[in-house]
């Protein structure tokens, strides 16, 4: 750790203006994973601005606009708080699960909603320094692509970096179609739809997400869902708890009878953001929720996956865990 | 030895339980030395070559640095002082990843880190060593006597001709041992003697170590570590960490804490090395062992030697005329591999007991009676008796109680929902022996009350020996509980054995029996009188009015216990539930059934046999450290990549003692428990895995990968 300007700030506007015009500044909210990448000196920020203190907390339900009905999140409330409101157990157990198979009681104490959205890839070649790291030193090379691969991505990652993104949380809700809402240092407000949120590495994998220098997460917005009774988050991993998914698989369904008119699945561990298994929604959306039906659409999505050397196995993996997912959202744990 | 009358035997909590629950307990960098510096050890970034230059000039003019340390201004140490391993700063070879080749001392531990953090190392690379598998051809033969070819009878010439037959080669990874207390010290001088607050499972074995390694006599170093966080075996020979300290703070005139990051302890203390073993076993169609080969290839540290004895249980666990045991090694830029759990008998035990299951299953035989079919009756690998040998009670009293005949003999057939449900058993043993031990035992009369203290430089990892040497004295002197207070943990106390290799009860509490049955001889010589009955040192404290008395035993192990064979034995159960969808692993239930001699204490005896089958299921299910082939570098640093077994992977576990008196094994007829219960264990479950899936996975850990 490398020593830094720390300052509090009381409320958001503070906090955009202190952080305003310093590249090398950032913010702190939970530090479950930033202190970690700067005790390595992995992350060397000059200066924090610590907005654990604000008001960004509550959780309650959207009265106007696109989304109305919806619930909107407070991007700095804390995981735990998040999984377990009513409002989330009732309208949302697929965010509430998710959440609560990452990380451990403690950390998901402490780790913010916001926070949760920019924590960082896991790939021990970003955690080592002297290791070549694209994502963490630009230019140096990946040393995972031609290293120990073995929980690295399948889908989407370039020859500059094969990291996988590391959330539960965002599984879901990259799964319920949630929206992020930022503020920027001018008050401005936007939207950004979750799948623009993280980007795929392409050339520029030291880029984890679309969020502009100096824009504060102020909120996650859940759009209302119809996939509450029908939804189930599966994650498959090296032991049954505290540990980062080699696979995971978010679904939710809306059933007519036997019939499928909605489905969302969403995957981790496969790729540098949540990845939308879009082919086999759409090959879903109006048949027969039957095994054969449910088994050609995990199909047709993992065939396009590009494995690595060391982890050929989560195609086969990803092709189950579909179908045990969907089968666990329609008939319960079985 | 398990009188209903005595405190040994009884299950009472540990006493040192509550100091360590509300934070009493001072662990060895827990000492409140006043004016303390803080050093930070820097690594090696190359896994094997030359230092070139390193440029300390920034990390010197750092905010709060006291010193920084390196080959080029290190003093001259003893690097052949018993250290086990680990760099000393002596010169600028690098031989494996993360070698320390620095320390930094600053005020604080955070200015220590950013000046670390500071240094700039030119290297002179060369080709790491580090590919196991492409090495593997190349093993020679080891060094150590112990690790000879042994050959008894014509295995190979059996297996050609045998009717059935399993040959097979079982993978184990790099382990490490990880225990919760990194390895952490200070060093404190007072003229040219040395204090070491420091872990130590061998107290007198780290002070010549250090004394040797500093150039010193032994006299002039004390370690002092009444409390230990685990070690398992790490914590046994001392490794460069423990001197570097003690160099830091003579360089800067301060005492210093050095405490290693969990990062550091990859590079730092010995793992446990990766081992290829090809086991051969032939049987006559009714079960009968006719051939046992047992070919183990590993690796060692590119300058040093140390191979896990991975041959051992094949040694003495069946009965079978022919018998191969093969040991190669190959050098490898990684640190020194080192006793890790269960050493060799872990890993080996994997192998044989896998081999035996595949062997029940070819020969259609429950995989129990094999076991018991080849029970040998003497030890087979010296002809010496058995002291005594309780492995086939352990495998019919757990069989009962763990329901063995609910399993499936066909694999593969006990679906449950979307899990697949199987049964294991494996079979496993260790040593039993005692060390020379010395022990000083006080008695202290006030009014009509007396107290006892006894004194020795034993450890406590943790596991009990506090608790354990308190109920034996109390017994020992007719006194009660409270009244005994067992100090340990210093090596300015009487000498001792270590707490490693399920020495410790053994060698501990039959020196303190033998101690408090002397003092009590004293005590009525003394009086002159004769008794009908042989009063207690309490009755004789008080009948003689004596205020203080003390004496001291230096106990030595049986000669007539050379003439047999002294081991625990055990059998472990397991029932796993494999999902069948994603192959993920959940143990519903463990037993482990242990012939161990006298058990002092069920309730830690119970403890300690629970942790070592938890590791066992780490072994078989989720433990693996691994190296980048082209680089040498850990990948997995941490424990989010080293994954130890949770409570989510384990669900019941129960542990049973049988009943055995073997007091041809020591005078208390202590057997020591700490390393057996990891025996077996990874096997029981890799055999549930096959009984539940019909898979036989001989690489461990199994992931989920394995089974997909």
């Amino acid at each position: 750790m490398r020593p830094f300007v720390y300052n509090r700030a009381s409320d958001p506007t503070t906090a955009l203006n202190m952080l305003s015009g310093k590249p090398n500044a950032k913010f702190l909210a939970g530090g479950t994973n930033l202190l970690d990448l700067m005790k390595e000196d992995v992350e060397r920020p000059a200066e924090l601005v610590d907005i654990s203190g604000l008001a960004l907390t509550t959780i309650k339900t959207i009265t106007s606009g696109p989304n109305q009905g919806g619930v909107s999140i407070g991007g700095l409330g804390k995981n735990t708080d998040a999984a377990n409101h009513p409002l989330i157990r009732q309208q949302y157990p697929l965010l509430t699960q998710a959440i609560l198979a990452g990380a451990s009681g403690q950390i998901r104490n402490m780790a913010t909603n916001g926070g949760n959205l920019l924590q960082r890839t896991r790939c021990p070649y970003f955690y080592e320094v002297s290791m070549p790291c694209n994502k963490r030193e630009p230019g140096t090379g990946c040393g995972a692509l031609e290293g120990i691969n073995r929980l690295h991505a399948i889908f989407g990652w370039s020859e500059k970096c094969v990291a996988v993104y590391p959330s539960d949380m965002a599984v879901a809700l990259a799964a319920l179609d949630a929206i992020v809402k930022v503020r920027n240092v001018g008050g401005q407000e936007r939207a950004i739809a979750f799948a623009d949120f993280h980007r795929l590495p392409g050339d520029t994998p030291h880029q984890d997400t679309n969020l502009a220098p100096g824009e504060l997460i102020t909120a996650i917005e859940l759009p209302p869902s119809k996939l509450a009774d029908k939804a189930y988050y599966l994650k498959v991993r090296d032991r049954a708890s505290y540990a980062f998914a080699l696979l995971s698989v978010a679904v939710g369904l809306e059933m007519a009878g036997n019939r499928i008119t909605q489905v969302r699945i969403a995957m981790g561990g496969v790729a540098h953001k949540p990845w939308r298994a879009l082919t086999a929604e759409k090959m879903l959306v109006g048949k027969e929720a039957t095994e054969a039906n449910v088994r050609l659409a995990a199909e047709a999505e993992m065939a396009a996956a590009k494995p690595l050397e060391h982890n050929k196995f989560k195609v086969e993996l990803g092709k189950r865990s579909i179908v045990l997912a969907l089968q666990t959202a329609l008939n319960g744990v079985g | 030895m398990q009188d209903k009358n005595k405190l040994t035997g009884t299950p009472i909590s540990r006493i040192d339980g509550i100091a360590k629950v509300t934070g009493k307990a001072a662990y060895s960098t827990d000492y409140p030395v006043k004016d303390l510096a803080y050093a930070v050890l820097f690594k090696s970034t190359i896994a094997a070559g030359t230092i070139l230059n390193i440029d300390t000039s920034v990390a010197e003019k750092a905010p709060g640095v006291l010193a920084v340390i390196t080959h080029k201004n290190a003093p001259k140490l003893n690097v052949n002082g018993g250290l086990r391993g680990g760099s000393l700063l002596q010169s600028p070879e690098v031989e494996f990843f993360g070698q320390h080749i620095g320390i930094v001392v600053a005020e604080t531990f955070e200015q220590a880190r950013h000046a670390s953090h500071l240094i700039s190392v030119d290297y002179d690379k060369k080709e790491p060593k580090v590919d196991f598998e492409t090495l593997a051809p190349n093993a020679v033969l080891p060094k150590e006597k112990d690790k000879a070819d042994a050959s008894r009878g014509d295995a190979k010439a059996a297996l050609s001709s045998a009717a059935y037959k399993v040959e097979e080669t079982y993978s184990t990874p790099i382990e490490h041992h990880h225990p919760l207390e990194p390895h952490a010290t200070i060093a404190e001088w007072n003229g040219d003697r040395v204090t070491l607050y420091n872990s130590s499972q061998i107290v007198n074995g780290a002070q010549t170590s250090a004394a040797n390694t500093l150039n010193i006599k032994p006299e002039q170093v004390r370690i002092v570590t009444p409390y230990i966080g685990g070690g398992f075996g790490s914590k046994g020979g001392q490794w460069a960490n423990l001197v570097l300290t003690a160099i830091a703070a003579k360089q800067v005139n301060r005492p210093v804490k050095l405490a290693l990051t969990r990062q550091q302890m990859v590079n730092s203390v010995g793992l446990r090395q990766q081992n290829l073993q090809k086991v051969s076993l032939a049987a006559t169609q009714d079960g009968k062992l006719t051939a046992l080969a047992h070919e183990i290839t590993t690796h060692a540290a590119i300058k040093s030697e140390f191979v896990e004895p991975c041959g051992d249980c094949s040694k003495i666990m069946y009965d079978v005329p022919n018998s191969l045991i093969t040991y190669r090694v190959v050098p490898m830029n990684v640190i020194l591999p080192t006793y890790t759990r269960g050493p060799g008998k872990s890993t080996g035990s994997f192998a044989l007991e896998s081999a035996m299951d595949e062997l029940a299953h070819k020969l259609k035989m429950d995989p129990i009676e094999l076991r018991i079919k080849n029970e040998p009756a003497r030890d087979p690998s010296n002809g010496k008796p058995w002291s005594s040998r309780k492995a086939v009670e352990c495998l019919q009293v757990g069989a009962k109680a763990f329901g063995w005949e609910k399993r499936k003999a066909e694999p593969g057939q006990n679906l449950q929902g979307n899990y697949l449900i199987g049964y294991g058993v494996a079979a496993g043993t260790y040593p039993a022996h005692q060390r020379p031990t010395s022990a000083v035992v006080k008695l202290k009369r006030t009014g009509n009350e007396v107290t006892a203290t006894i004194e020795l430089a034993a450890a406590d990892l943790g596991t009990g020996t506090y608790t354990i040497l308190t109920q034996t004295a109390a017994d020992a002197l007719d006194l009660p509980l409270t009244n005994v207070t067992v100090v340990i943990g210093d090596s300015d106390l009487p000498p001792a054995a270590g707490a490693v290799g399920s020495v410790g009860a053994a060698s501990y509490a039959n020196a303190v029996n033998d101690a408090c049955q002397k003092i009590t001889d004293e005590l009525i010589t003394r009086s002159g009188k004769q008794f009908f009955a042989r009063p207690t040192a309490s009755q004789m404290m008080l009948s003689e009015k004596i205020t203080e008395y003390k004496t001291r035993v230096d106990a030595k192990p049986l000669e007539s216990a050379e003439a047999y064979s002294a081991h625990s034995f055990n059998a472990n159960f397991a029932e796993v539930a494999v999902n069948r969808f994603t192959g993920m692993v959940r143990v519903n239930r463990f037993l482990a059934v242990t012939g161990a001699g006298t058990i002092l204490n069920p309730k830690t005896a119970r403890s300690q046999i629970i942790g070592g089958n938890v590791w066992g299921i780490g072994m078989a299910l989720t433990e693996e450290s691994i190296l980048d082939p082209r680089l040498g570098n850990f990948v997995t640093r941490s424990f989010a990549d080293y994954h130890v077994p949770s409570n989510l992977d384990i669900g019941d576990m129960d542990a049973i003692f049988i009943r055995e008196d073997d007091q041809k094994a020591n005078k208390m007829g202590i057997k020591g428990i700490g390393e057996v219960g990891i025996v077996g264990v990874a096997a029981a479950v890799a055999n549930a895995i096959f009984n539940a899936t019909g898979k036989r996975v001989r690489e461990l850990p199994i992931t989920p990968d394995k089974l997909i």
